[in-house]
């Protein structure tokens, strides 16, 4: 099919090409080095996170404990005067919870995942009723300042997206260094995980924005108009 | 198939050279996209750019080179992955294959991202003839939407229309009328958009990169309505051109280095999307279905010809629109076709016929700049004059665009540049006629026709009284004269 929509019969390469010769063995050890500059040179990276988050339009918070962390949360929904949030199902609110802290202010947070018994038209529904969408995240890169969520079971792609306020959540040991190092991650556990990498992958790098009219950049067209990095930082690395 | 006003071209510029208004907008837009570009390559290092441009060159034309190889793969792992590809001949093609789709899966409103080969195809018009709806979401293509245009430039579709033009827009086709403020204007194509980027049935977006190695499409984008278009309906169709694989995924990091800056001089943008299958049955959201329509129409007669291949590695910066002096003072429209400025030059031709677009590649002045500003270093002025070549010696398809006259003046010319005696001759027969013209050195106007057509737009230098050849014989034969006296200059007494 391919060959008949160019009029060409298949061939090789004209010449190897680098990238897709290496076997798995390769690509294991390169990541295992990247990992391990990323661990040596995690509170640099640490830092620069918070800085080109910052360049990017985030509102960063540096929260030394969940405490802190949990106050910051609060405070943003009630500024946003959001009554409802949504929040995915992720390991990190296992030990910041925030259903419980905003709750006792009265905001009303709903979990996005079918576990609960709401349909996706009904999680569809909440996200776009939502005032404040909270998620963690997969990875944050230090080069761009961009945190990368990977949707899956419990990870619905609207929490990052319908609310018109966004907050991710980072801690230490999700931060890399550049592209390159996410790319090699994501090439590593494509050919280790029998050749799946899930059905998708979002680099969110501040808030929405357009500069469509006349030039002039406005934030918050579609997505949302204002995000939150919460920097939370258990391990004491920064 | 959009509709081809290349012939055109001529009279569009000069409507739009003496329209005061999109001059504004003109000397507002390149500008700015353009110094932004520069600040960011500047923060990057001027060393590290030529170094991502080099190898972003390099990973394009391995692929062209091999790209049955890469599509074969790209379709074999999208497939794999739970998506269905789907080839496309040319434009009637790909609205049939997105036509079928919509009405089997009973689509009643379709919302679309940013896509050019949709505007190659024309798919709004072809979808609403079918009684479905079609919605831009991109606010810029929205704009056009609502103002029955096609996009103005590559990356900011609606850049000639002023806030108030948008005002009045929005004020006439969707009843918001005294909205000033661009903030609001915004704000309010949030709103209007939204429930339709939450109910759409159908999704369709463009596609920046595909990555083979994983059958991954990748969408470079700043709104959210793209991230929308993905995630909400059941439906995912993406369309793309057939150039747009790269091999593997850590090639992708230098083209997420280079696209962002030279487009909009951001660092990166706002969303990178990427989208590798329709969801996983324990998924949240995501559409239940994934559809690649790859689009060659007309692409694979640029890929067979090796002199103008490389266009193909265009990644849709619009860098070259926003230095091209040309396209300052034009605008994107008078191009007639999809893609306005040199890279559009090179390939609305081929995509379109020669025959129907050649004044295209006249559209340049050769300075070179859309070369120097490229991120992926197509020699956009060397591909022009392929095609300016190509058209002076005429072809099977287009014939020669040459008149009898201009063919007579090449023979002419060449039959004087290539004798000393004829050049010596016309020399002197010039030296003579050109008192009645030539003021002070310089010839303002040649009143004979067809000669006059030189000096419309320009001033000629008159022939001087004494030729550098006559200067070069006369010191030649002084030396011959007294050889060994002075010594040659340079050498030690």
């Amino acid at each position: 099919m391919v060959q008949a929509s160019l009029g060409k019969s298949s061939r090789a390469l004209t010449e190897p090409y680098g990238p897709l010769d290496e076997d798995l063995d390769s690509i294991r050890e390169r990541a295992a080095a990247a990992m391990e500059r990323v661990q040596r040179e995690r509170a640099e990276l640490w830092e620069r996170l918070g800085d080109t988050a910052t360049k990017r339009g985030w509102n960063v918070c540096r929260a030394a404990g969940v405490e802190e962390g949990l106050e910051y949360v609060c405070n943003v929904a009630s500024a946003a005067e959001a009554p409802r949030a949504v929040r995915s199902d992720q390991d990190v609110f296992d030990s910041m919870p925030v259903d419980a802290a905003l709750g006792a202010q009265g905001v009303e947070t709903a979990v996005m995942s079918q576990d609960g018994g709401s349909s996706r038209a009904e999680l569809k529904n909440m996200a776009a009723m939502a005032g404040v969408g909270i998620t963690g995240v997969d990875y944050a890169v230090a080069e761009t300042g961009s945190v990368v969520v990977l949707p899956r079971a419990g990870v619905a792609r609207l929490a990052s997206l319908a609310p018109p306020v966004h907050i991710a959540i980072v801690r230490p040991h999700e931060v890399l260094a550049t592209l390159d190092d996410l790319f090699l991650f994501r090439r590593l556990a494509y050919y280790e995980g029998d050749r799946n990498m899930g059905s998708y992958l979002n680099f969110i790098t501040g808030p929405s924005r357009t500069a469509d009219i006349e030039q002039k950049i406005v934030i918050g067209v579609h997505g949302p108009k204002e995000v939150h990095l919460v920097m939370l930082d258990e391990e004491k690395v920064g | 198939m959009a509709e081809v006003k290349t012939k055109e071209f001529v009279p569009a510029s000069r409507r739009a050279v003496d329209n005061p208004q999109l001059q504004a907008a003109l000397k507002r837009a390149g500008g700015g996209f353009d110094s932004a570009r520069m600040e960011a390559i500047e923060e990057l290092g001027e060393e590290r750019w030529q170094e991502l441009r080099e190898r972003a060159r390099r990973i394009k034309e391995h692929t062209l080179e091999n790209l049955d190889y890469y599509l074969e793969l790209l379709y074999n792992r999208v497939t794999a992955n739970g998506g269905q590809v789907h080839f496309a001949a040319d434009a009637q093609e790909a609205n049939e294959i997105i036509s079928e789709l919509a009405l089997s899966r009973g689509a009643k409103t379709v919302t679309k991202s940013k896509s050019m080969v949709s505007e190659e195809m024309g798919l709004n018009h072809s979808l609403e003839a079918l009684g479905i709806r079609s919605v831009e979401t991109d606010l810029g293509e929205y704009i056009i939407q609502l103002a029955g245009e096609t996009p103005f430039h590559i990356v900011g579709p609606a850049i000639h229309k002023t806030k108030e033009d948008v005002s009045e827009l929005f004020a006439d086709k969707i009843d918001r009328p005294g909205l000033v403020e661009i903030e609001d204007l915004a704000e309010t194509a949030r709103e209007v958009l939204r429930n339709d980027l939450l109910q759409a049935d159908m999704g369709i977006s463009g596609a920046n990169f595909l990555v083979a190695e994983t059958g991954t499409l990748v969408i470079v984008t700043n709104e959210g309505n793209g991230r929308f278009c993905t995630s909400s309906p059941r439906i995912h169709v993406a369309l793309t051109g057939m150039e747009k694989v790269v091999p593997s995924l850590e090639d992708l990091a230098v083209f997420l280095r280079l696209l962002p800056r030279a487009a909009t001089g951001q660092r990166l943008t706002s969303y990178v999307s990427m989208v590798s299958g329709p969801r996983a049955p324990m998924e949240e959201d995501g559409p239940e279905e994934f559809h690649l329509v790859i689009v060659n129409n007309g692409r694979s007669r640029l890929l067979q010809d090796e002199k103008l291949r490389g266009a193909l590695s265009c990644i849709r910066c619009g860098a070259c629109l926003n230095i091209c002096p040309v396209y300052r003072k034009v605008g994107g429209h008078a191009y007639g076709w999809v893609y306005p400025g040199p890279i559009g030059a090179v390939i609305d031709p081929v995509l379109v016929g020669l025959d129907k677009a050649k004044d295209l590649p006249f559209a340049s002045s050769l300075c070179g700049a859309c070369r120097e500003v490229c991120p992926v270093k197509i020699n956009l002025p060397h591909m022009l004059l392929t095609l300016r070549s190509r058209l002076m010696e005429g072809d099977e398809e287009g014939g020669s665009k040459a008149t009898l006259m201009d063919s007579a003046m090449g023979r002419g010319y060449r039959t004087l540049m290539s004798s000393p005696a004829m050049m010596s001759l016309a020399r002197k027969v010039g030296r003579v006629t050109q008192v009645a013209v030539a003021r002070k050195g310089w010839i303002r106007k040649i009143p004979l026709p067809p000669f006059d057509r030189w000096t419309r737009a320009r001033d000629m230098r008159a022939i001087p009284k004494e030729s550098f050849r006559d200067i070069w014989d006369k010191e030649l034969s002084k030396e011959n004269a007294q050889p060994s006296q002075k010594g040659r200059k340079g050498e030690k007494p």
